[in-house]
């Protein structure tokens, strides 16, 4: 009888599992697999040291096209827009800079260029960015001299990462809006088209 | 009670006890929570949902006058979503098709952590045809058991019963014409 009850529970713990398996056999997200969840983040935590009407304060990075990208340089050119994200491989900046790719347009009639800032390597930044389908403008690395431009600007947080931050800059190289929104989430897109209807076009 | 006649005993507990919890999981239905959202100011959106509310008014999507709803929860964010879009759009023609067949096929947008402004850009960039709706707090994502972007999930409507979700799929799709042929034989059309 012994033999019996136990074969019972061993049967009723099979079918059991047999269907739960079954179960876990949906789909997965294969966009995550490769993405670090950091978890809840405090919200800002740096002090920003420029403000509206500051000039921007100038700074050379390296990008991950090869080229050594200087803020100056688009002086009297072109309207900038520098978005600095914390880190690569982290949810939220995986799928902010990717949304980006169907505004480039809006950008252009802004004559105004994307910037994107991370302080991570090039390295790291050339394999992220490959495996979130590519990106139209250019990513600068801020690794080192370890996030010196994000800490002119006053978004570098205490522990080496970035803020989740966008500054505008008019042609004269002066800022003419600064968000730095909760690292945990994504400034809305009209922030920025509203930002950019406010480039004066020369 | 011999050794064989107990062996025999739990073979036949088991296939019982298999069989009753696999029957179990195909009659246990997954009916489509409630998902609240705002009749759009289309008029085309709103024939095309075969709704008689008024523009600013709320509708559950089940209220939605079709045999079969698809949901596809996306973002504009995600790159694979944007990759995805055209193929939705071949979908929804076919789906329309259907309708010659007497199957009324319907598909509507749920924009992950998207607002409303994010949604139209989307909309606009990729000329899609069917409504899309913002879920900026993810409320609808969470209630369908969301596990990423693109995902899609193919609902039974009939008159007087639940809705019933008949197929859930996450990633997209390479071929609209199998993924139809697919949604059609999950709602048993």
């Amino acid at each position: 009888m012994k033999a019996m009850t136990g074969m019972v529970l061993l049967a009723v713990f099979l079918a059991f599992f047999s269907v739960h398996d079954a179960a876990a056999e949906g789909p997965v997200s294969r966009f995550s697999e490769y993405i670090y969840a950091p978890g809840d983040l405090k919200a800002v935590d740096s002090t920003l040291k420029v403000r509206v009407g500051d000039r921007a304060p100038d700074f050379t990075l390296p990008a991950i096209s090869g080229a050594d990208v200087t803020l100056a340089d688009f002086r009297g050119r072109a309207n900038v827009v520098l978005s600095f994200i914390p880190a690569a491989w982290t949810p939220v900046c995986s799928d902010q800079w990717p949304g980006y790719n169907i505004v480039e347009e809006r950008f252009r009639q802004s004559e105004a260029v994307l910037l994107g800032i991370s302080v991570d390597n090039i390295p790291t930044l050339h394999a992220w960015t490959k495996q979130i389908g590519g990106l139209w403008f250019e990513v600068l690395s801020d690794f080192w001299p370890h996030g010196k431009v994000a800490a002119q600007y006053g978004v570098l947080r205490s522990d080496g990462t970035a803020e989740r931050a966008l500054f505008f800059i008019d042609k004269e190289g002066m800022i003419s809006a600064v968000k730095v929104v909760d690292i945990n989430t994504r400034p809305p897109l009209e922030y920025i088209f509203q930002e950019l209807d406010g480039f004066d076009l020369k | 009670m011999s050794f064989r006649s107990t062996t025999s005993v739990a073979v036949v507990v088991i296939a019982a006890i298999t069989v009753l919890l696999s029957a179990a999981r195909f009659v246990t239905a997954e009916t489509l929570p409630e998902i609240v959202v705002t009749v759009p100011e289309s008029k085309e959106d709103r024939a095309y949902l075969g709704l008689e509310k008024e523009a600013g008014e709320t509708f559950n999507l089940a209220e939605i006058d079709a045999d079969i709803l698809l949901i596809e929860l996306f973002s504009m964010y995600c790159p694979y979503c944007q990759a995805e879009a055209p193929v939705v759009n071949t979908f929804h023609e076919l789906a329309l098709q259907r309708q010659e067949k007497g199957t009324t096929i319907r598909v509507v947008g749920l924009g992950a952590s998207n607002t409303q402004f994010e949604v139209d850009h989307f909309r606009d960039t990729y000329d899609i045809p069917f409504p899309l709706f913002p879920d900026k707090p993810l409320t609808f994502y969470k209630k369908l058991g969301g596990e990423g972007t693109p995902s899609f999930l193919g609902v039974l409507l009939k008159k007087g019963a639940e809705p019933e979700i008949v197929l859930r799929q996450t990633g997209g799709f390479d071929s609209p014409e199998e993924f139809l042929e697919k949604l059609l034989e999950s709602a048993g059309h």
